[in-house]
């Protein structure tokens, strides 16, 4: 699904956008919990609230109970509730057999390098539009915007054909370069960029002499850092879980994690409690850089929102 | 701009015009070119290709049909079908979504304790692909040993067969959908309930607006603008879905969409003309059928939203001055 | 916050670091898919792309091979799914990468790919020592002008495995001489079994068998002509071996003797561990199957009978690629492989039944045993289907798809309640747009 798209399209109706937050505090504003006004929560909030909570984490509880059984346990009714003994097997199981090593390895340079490349572009490209004074601004935005309607699962057929000529049938590269720039990650950088950057700093950067890509080196980049952060991990994210495409472009000798966890579950002779063993692999380094960076994630995309 | 010009600096004024002049557009261009070859190029062969007889086993000979590839999809039931079932899994995965994540921003946005938690709690199911997402509900759904089954047997249900019944399917698919993206809608909405100014609570208050009142009134109308957004994010999902019932198909009938094509999805359709009887011409076909419904789809919601802000509004709309920068 | 603000943005400047010398790595790394012969400690490789229990993996030829050439490494993939496995073999002969040394190749396939695809594929015609296969086997890979695609590695002759317990509960009786007899010479009958099976059981939730399109594949399978005649001109609407077939088949559905489970799909391996189901249509490489997924709990448990006729379902072959950077080693490796001696070793040890007609004789295989079938004499018994098996089968270009699209109809009446005249409009809706 492409709800990465929710803070752009947003604010692409500039005439809706209800709020812009101030300049210096709009990132601590919403890194800042419970920093709106607001009633205190009754107890019937925090039950609804747990019952979500739970709701949101039981599934991964349970794909951890259901990776450290075996097979015959995770069939019998009453299902498991608690974890048994053979995680560690299962999950060495599923390293093994579902290449979740190499699979991991390759997410971890797919999503790394589309998360960098978008970023960079991204903070290039928003720099531009929002600082800089070109011919065709406007209808160039315009066009970034519209490119959101395009999403490039509908050119698998031709992109698979390229991928073929270009020998790189099978392989990172397929699936790495139709994803190296967003427009999301364009329009995110040029909101943030427009409200926190001062033209002054331009304008005092440009008297002492510095060209386009100093000041971009010098004064963008330092001041861009906090949104360029936030784009990174939430590319990372999408780009990690990406499927549509990466099912087709790669195969499992040479899968990335969900690439690799369908092979897995495709199976003639796989266990269940391997398959979960598998998703549970494939679902963690995602889950530790959540519970790392929660916050900040969480800070990210309302950040972003709140521009819609 | 305003520089001051030096004659003794000629040469640097021209470097420094060129500067002003090119480097934007060398700025911008990385984003252009690459979503150029990767994105519209690709788009537009596909209608090329949608004009062929293709097969995958021989990509170089094309044989031209003309529209025939079309006109064979619009005759075709299982066009339809997979149409009609994208559009109730979108509609059965996208309402309960929408309306939970804003019941779900409506208590986030009280003061809480641990409301960190709470917040990174609903969101990490973002953090799941769809794969393991799939694979985990597929188990829980299972027919003879599910735990959703074992705890409906408790209701007298016995052993729903989620799979091979149609609406069970379609809700089971949504289930998935709607546990994935609950959480990240609710933030969105949080966000934007947030930067609802505090006076239209207090104004409301002291017209006797009840809590309920307030919500309706003010929360909602606040936020509407984000409402209308993550509707038609959720539906060009939707219109993609793909991965969810893929694999709770399991095998073979996850490309079908079940035996009865119960829930094949355009996206599964796609990839079964495509990938399974090797036919790219019609796989390409099926493509613009997407990308037309994604126009149109888009242009609804313009419709929408312009009717949508022309609703009246509550005195003080929760705008604040901005500068402006439309673009 | 402004502390917190600074520590994250060094973790964003390291994380950046790393995932940059990450690029480097992954640029090192790639870029080995040229069409040298790739090398591993000073060692040739040779890669195989297979799916399923083709029982190279699962046994221990390969390394066997290794140490009697220690110039050789052999690299193994394995898909679990056929229809996943011969998706990507399509993309990657389409793509001309990707591409195994080694590829399987499935019966269902075979015609397809020695239509379309022969030229990709090394000639194993002339390849010493191969002149011991069944004469049918080998002419399934064979092309017009007599070029030999792949060596055989095994037949699927069919059998009942059912479970004696369950048998015995249901009133009938467990010895599989007098089970092959309830049966005899008739599918029919088959089923028949059944309605009395249905009858007597004790325990209302066990199905007398897994699922109607093992019997629908078992009757088709054992006549010459399935789906296409000689011409390759699709027969299957008027053909009567699929009618019978899938009236006998939609026949069971109907009547409420299955568990409505699909088999090699997650819920069929509970049943066969749970006992839900007394009996499945089995062709020798099912037994693998079952006997890993029914667990040892239920070792004993489980016989097989003679099925009511003979026939084949399935069966491999292993192809070379002519492109190959190591044709010559990849082609010898195959014909070890595919050899009398390993054939009978794979099915001493899993129940792949050879199609190497000198294997069918050897004393392991013609007097083979299977100590978890209750020790069933596999040998005589699927050595017997196998000389029931019409000797030339007719292959079409799409038998693999139309095969599964009929399993799909036949789901239409077991798991949803159609009826099978409209499960059939449909399936053979299906079949004419696939097939267009």
């Amino acid at each position: 699904m492409t709800t990465d798209i929710a803070p752009v399209l947003a604010d692409a109706h500039g005439r809706t956008t209800p709020t812009a937050p101030d300049r210096r505090s709009g990132f601590r504003r919403v890194l800042r919990p419970g920093a709106g006004r607001q009633h205190h929560a009754g107890p019937v909030a925090y039950v609804l609230l747990g019952f979500a909570a739970l709701v949101s984490l039981f599934p991964l509880y349970w794909t951890m109970v259901a990776a450290s059984t075996d097979n015959t346990r995770v069939s019998q009714t009453p299902p498991p509730f608690l974890p048994g003994p053979n995680l560690f097997k299962n999950l060495a199981t599923a390293w093994q057999d579902a290449a979740l090593g190499k699979a991991m390895l390759n997410s971890l340079i797919v999503a790394g390098v589309i998360a960098l490349s978008t970023v960079f572009f991204a903070t290039l490209a928003g720099f531009a539009f929002a600082k800089l004074r070109f011919k065709g601004r406007n209808i160039l935005l315009l066009l970034v915007i519209g490119t959101m309607l395009v999403p490039p699962q509908l050119g698998v057929v031709p992109l698979f054909m390229m991928m073929a000529d270009l020998g790189w049938g099978q392989s990172l590269p397929s699936v790495i370069f139709p994803t190296l720039v967003s427009a999301v990650g364009v329009f995110f950088m040029r909101q943030y960029l427009t409200e926190a950057l001062p033209d002054e700093l331009i304008e005092a950067g440009r008297l002492d002499g510095a060209h386009s890509l100093r000041i971009f080196w010098s004064i963008v980049l330092p001041i861009a850092r906090p949104p360029m952060a936030v784009l990174f991990m939430i590319t990372f994210v999408h780009a990690w879980n990406d499927f549509f495409w990466p099912f087709i472009a790669l195969d499992m000798t040479n899968p990335t994690v969900p690439v690799a966890l369908t092979q897995l579950s495709a199976g003639y002779v796989r266990d269940q409690s391997v398959i979960m063993a598998g998703a549970l692999l494939g679902t963690l380094p995602l889950l530790a850089m959540f519970l790392v960076f929660g916050r900040q994630i969480v800070g990210g995309i309302m950040q972003g929102a709140v521009k819609g | 701009m305003a520089t001051s010009i030096d004659p003794r600096q000629s040469r640097r004024t021209i470097l420094h015009r060129l500067d002003l002049g090119a480097v934007p557009y060398a700025f911008i261009a990385p984003f252009f070119l690459i979503f150029g070859a990767f994105g519209l190029y690709p788009l537009l062969y596909t209608f090329w290709i949608s004009l062929h007889r293709v097969e995958l086993s021989s990509l170089d000979t094309m044989e031209w049909r003309g529209l025939a590839n079309f006109t064979e999809l619009f005759e075709d039931d299982r066009f339809w079908n997979a149409l009609s079932n994208t559009f109730t899994i979108g509609v059965l995965s996208t309402v309960p979504q929408l309306l939970m994540a804003l019941g779900l921003a409506h208590l986030l946005n009280y003061r809480l304790r641990g409301s960190v938690f709470f917040r990174v709690a609903v969101l990490t199911p973002y953090a799941t692909s769809v794969a393991a997402a799939a694979l985990v509900f597929t188990m829980l759904f299972e027919r003879d040993f599910g735990m959703i089954n074992w705890v409906l047997g408790f209701f007298g249900v016995d052993n729903l067969d989620w799979e091979s019944q149609k609406w069970p399917a379609q809700f089971a698919i949504s289930t998935i959908v709607i546990w994935r993206w609950t959480g990240y809608n609710a933030l969105l909405y949080l966000a934007a309930m947030q930067a609802i100014p505090r006076d239209l609570y207090e104004a409301a208050a002291i017209d006797g607006a009840s809590r309920w009142q307030q919500f309706r009134t003010v929360t909602v109308p606040g936020i509407s603008a984000t409402i209308v957004f993550t509707i038609v994010l959720s539906t060009i999902g939707a219109t993609q879905l793909f991965g969810e019932p893929l694999i709770f198909g399991q095998g073979p009938n996850g490309i079908s969409g079940g035996a009865d094509n119960q829930y094949q999805t355009l996206g599964l359709l796609l990839y079964e003309e495509g990938w399974k009887n090797y036919q790219m011409g019609r796989a390409s076909a099926i493509a613009w059928a997407m990308f037309l419904i994604l126009i149109l789809v888009f242009v609804l919601q313009r419709v929408l939203a312009r009717v949508l802000s022309r609703t009246p509004r509550p005195a003080k709309a929760p705008r604040r001055a901005r500068p402006s920068r439309t673009s | 916050m402004g502390t917190a603000r600074k520590r994250f943005g060094s973790t964003f400047v390291s994380a950046t670091a790393l995932a940059v010398s990450l690029v480097l790595v992954a640029g090192c790394g790639s870029g080995d898919d040229g069409g040298k012969a790739r090398t591993k400690d000073g060692k040739t490789v040779i890669s195989l792309g297979l799916f399923g229990v083709m029982g190279y993996k699962e046994t221990d030829l390969l390394d066997r091979y290794m140490k009697e050439n220690p110039d050789v490494t052999i690299e193994t993939d394995v898909a679990g799914d056929e229809q996943t496995y011969y998706t990507a073999l399509q993309t990657h002969l389409a793509a001309g990468s990707g591409l195994k040394d080694i590829q399987g190749i499935e019966i269902g396939r075979a015609k397809e790919l020695v239509d379309t695809q022969a030229d990709k594929f090394a000639d194993l015609g002339k390849t010493p020592g191969t002149d011991h296969f069944l004469p049918w086997k080998s002419s399934q890979v064979t092309t017009g002008d007599g070029k030999v695609i792949g060596l055989g590695t095994d037949i699927g002759p069919m059998a009942v495995c059912y479970r004696k317990d369950l048998f015995e509960q249901a009133g009938l009786p467990t010895d599989r001489a007098e089970v092959a007899k309830l049966w005899e010479g008739d599918w029919a009958k088959y089923v028949d079994v059944g309605r009395t099976f249905k009858q007597g059981t004790k325990n209302p939730k066990v199905a007398y068998m897994d699922t109607s399109t093992g019997l629908f594949n078992a009757m088709i399978y054992g006549e010459d002509k399935q789906f296409y005649d000689e011409d390759g001109k699709l027969i299957y609407q008027d053909n009567p071996v699929v009618k019978d077939a899938w009236k006998l088949a939609s026949d069971a559905a109907t009547s409420g003797l299955t568990a409505k489970l699909r088999q090699f799909q997650p819920g069929w391996d509970p049943g066969l561990a749970n006992g839900t189901f007394a009996t499945a249509v089995c062709p020798a490489w099912m037994l693998a199957h079952i006997s890993e997924k029914a667990g040892p709990a239920n070792k004993g448990k489980w016989d097989v009978a003679k099925a009511p006729k003979g026939a084949n379902w399935g069966g491999s072959f292993l192809g070379v690629m002519e492109d190959s950077p190591v044709k010559k080693q990849a082609e010898k490796l195959v014909a070890w492989l595919t050899a009398p001696e390993q054939q009978a070793y794979i099915f001493e040890k899993l129940g792949n039944f050879p199609s190497s007609k000198t294997a069918l004789d050897m004393p392991a295989v013609a007097n083979g045993t299977s100590p978890y079938f209750s020790d069933a004499p596999i040998g005589q018994i699927f050595g017997a289907a196998a000389k029931e098996i019409p000797a030339k089968q007719v292959l079409g270009r799409k038998d693999g798809t139309i095969k599964d699209t009929f399993s799909l109809g036949l789901q239409l009446i077991e798991a949803q309640g159609k009826s099978p005249d409209a499960a059939w409009k449909t399936t053979d809706e299906r079949i004419q747009k696939l097939t267009r």
